[in-house]
């Protein structure tokens, strides 16, 4: 039984294992500051790379020729350079890397819409486009990009027009590192444990519902904590008559502990059920 | 609907979670260093380990496990499985098959790119000719009408230079400011050229005639001022070089954008994507052509070697462009057309 799909950017793919797994797709904003972030790398890169053959060229020689010569070289040289970075440094990197290093700092990665690396074709056609969004105002080095962010706002899945022609997106790959289980603290105190039902059923909303807010618990204020906690510990109540417990919040506690740590069972879902909370 | 599960949550994941850091060492280590770093123990053993942790993945999901627990397996199986599975264009062939695109295969793929889009190129052609022999034409006619097309600023020097002529080397520095300017400028314009031809087509359509236009406009003022000669054996070099690209660059941007206009029996996103595809070695292949033309504007268009040789030069580089174009890498009849119907079911 899957439960409705969450208002959420997230997109599912399925891999040949029939495992359904979630990519959390990057929004315009974050994209945005890759972006900057790229290209002020690419900048900076440029004016070392300048200063330097600035360097090189005033030290080629006294002879008038030799050092004109040198600076027109240096000047070709600067031009290729910011060929490169207009139309070859996202390409290239996105298709070796499947990220910029822009992209990599703010945890974002290049994949197909079937979750895979995207290759250097893929690379090329998305950056390509780059002109293809910037327009109307084709000459905002991408910065201002109409088309871009209408695309964005039309696809489900955030797509610029070159990730659409390529069938690319953006997400973002930082990994959660695995969150050890909801532990009880204080432990279950002896006159607690005397109210609290020998056997806890709860669905999996409920559960859902109770393990984000206890996880959340130590960052909220004590009096928000408790409102929150009203919210579901009546209907609790109303299941587990005799149990009494401090306040609203330690109850949801006790009775999550319960519900995991022994006997494991998930409850059916009740037949009338509460309202959702989202 | 199992409702119970015989391991809690901390017994699984204290079981497990040796495997999974396994796993999530050798994710990161592809990711950091690439697919080639893992030796052959470590690649033998990606596939069982990202088998067991789509298991795993199954088992917690089934067993509510805690969300965090979920997200870190999703989390895993999402980077194991782009460690293991390559882009589609690597999955797509058989084993044994030639597996790295070799030099060879680009410089076929590029004239077969062309032909498969013959359309296309032509409609790009008679875009960008049509305008440049109407500019030059009316230029050399009436000069004054170049001045609508082209600044006054922008043609006084132009002609100043070309009266003058190549009796002088302008120096290799210069050349090669001229070589990267070049490259910069004209790769640059080819690439949009094309790019902007997702818009229906109207991008490269105007980029094709205003550079047509334009170029006519500039060889007939320079022509009427009597340095017609001058201009003719500059351009002739790298001429067929260069307008070509633009024109194949154009080619492909209208490709892009009749895929749009007419999908045949595909979405409009899929014929879109299909034909993207397909003039991508249109694309590469113009970039390159302007590379060299870059190379043979900078060093050879301006240099002092007389004239009769840059024009004798010039018609040889017209007839191997051209060659190359209509008949290298030609298949048999049959798999050029098969080609291009899977391209281009509309035509």
């Amino acid at each position: 039984m899957q439960p409705p799909a969450p208002l959420d950017t997230d997109v599912a793919i399925e891999t040949p294992e029939h495992i359904v797994f979630r990519h959390r797709v990057a929004g315009p904003a974050r994209r945005f500051f890759a972006y900057l972030l790229d290209l002020l790398i690419c900048y900076s890169a440029l004016a070392a790379l300048g200063a330097l053959l600035l360097l090189l060229s005033a030290g080629a020689g006294q002879v008038l020729h030799a050092a004109r010569d040198a600076f027109g070289a240096a000047a070709g040289v600067m031009l290729v350079a910011l060929f490169a970075i207009q139309w070859v440094y996202f390409a290239a990197l996105e298709g070796w890397r499947g990220a910029t290093p822009g992209k990599s700092l703010l945890g974002l990665r290049v994949v197909t819409t079937t979750g895979r690396p995207i290759g250097y074709l893929a690379a090329a056609l998305r950056n390509l486009l780059r002109a293809a969004d910037a327009l109307p105002l084709a000459y905002t080095a991408g910065l201002v990009s109409i088309a871009g962010l209408t695309s964005m706002a039309a696809t489900r899945r955030f797509q610029r027009l070159g990730d659409l022609v390529a069938g690319t997106l953006v997400v973002v790959s930082g990994r959660v590192q695995a969150a050890a289980p909801v532990a009880l603290s204080p432990p279950a105190q002896l006159d607690e444990l005397e109210s609290l039902p020998d056997e806890v059923r709860l669905d999996a909303e409920e559960r859902l519902a109770i393990e984000l807010f206890l996880r959340r618990r130590s960052r909220l204020g004590r009096a928000r904590e408790l409102e929150l906690a009203m919210m579901i510990a009546p209907m609790l109540r109303a299941r587990y008559a005799g149990f009494r417990a401090a306040d609203p919040s330690r109850a949801l506690a006790l009775l999550y502990d319960r519900a995991t740590r022994a006997g494991r069972r998930d409850s059916l879902p009740p037949s009338i059920r509460p309202p959702p909370w989202r | 609907m199992a409702l119970t599960s015989a391991v809690t949550e901390g017994a699984f994941t204290a079981r497990r979670q040796g495997d999974w850091d396994r796993l999530d060492a050798l994710a990161r280590k592809v990711q950091a260093r690439g697919v080639r770093q893992l030796a052959p123990g470590e690649v033998a053993s990606v596939s069982p380990l990202y088998l067991d942790v789509c298991a795993d993945l199954s088992r917690a999901r089934a067993a509510r496990y805690s969300a965090p627990l979920v997200d870190y397996l999703e989390g895993l199986t999402a980077a194991a499985h782009s460690v293991l599975y390559g882009s589609q264009a690597r999955g797509g062939r058989v084993a044994g098959a030639a597996s790295r695109p070799s030099l060879r295969a680009a410089f076929d793929a590029f004239p077969r790119a062309v032909r498969r889009h013959r359309t296309a190129m032509l409609v790009s052609a008679v875009l960008f000719f049509v305008p440049f022999v109407g500019g030059l034409v009316l230029t050399l006619l009436d000069p004054a009408f170049a001045l609508n097309v082209v600044p006054e600023s922008m043609l006084r020097p132009l002609v100043h230079a070309y009266q003058e002529g190549f009796a002088e080397d302008r120096g290799a520095g210069l050349d090669a400011t001229m070589a990267g300017f070049y490259v910069h400028n004209n790769v640059g314009i080819a690439l949009r050229c094309f790019a902007t031809g997702l818009a229906l087509g109207v991008g490269s359509a105007f980029y094709l005639v205003e550079n047509g236009l334009t170029t006519g406009a500039i060889m007939g003022y320079v022509g009427a001022q009597g340095a017609g000669g001058n201009i003719f054996t500059f351009v002739v070099g790298h001429g067929s070089l260069e307008l070509g690209a633009i024109v194949l660059a154009g080619g492909a941007g209208l490709a892009l954008g009749w895929s749009l206009v007419a999908p045949g029996s595909r979405t409009r996103l899929a014929s879109l994507q299909a034909t993207a595809r397909s003039v991508m070695p249109v694309v590469f292949g113009a970039s390159v052509m302007l590379f060299m033309a870059a190379a043979v504007e900078g060093f050879w268009s301006a240099s002092s070697v007389p004239s009769p040789v840059k024009r004798l030069v010039g018609g040889a580089m017209f007839l191997t462009v051209v060659t190359y174009v209509l008949l290298a890498g030609r298949g048999s009849a049959k798999a050029e057309a098969l080609e291009r119907a899977e391209a281009a079911p509309w035509t």
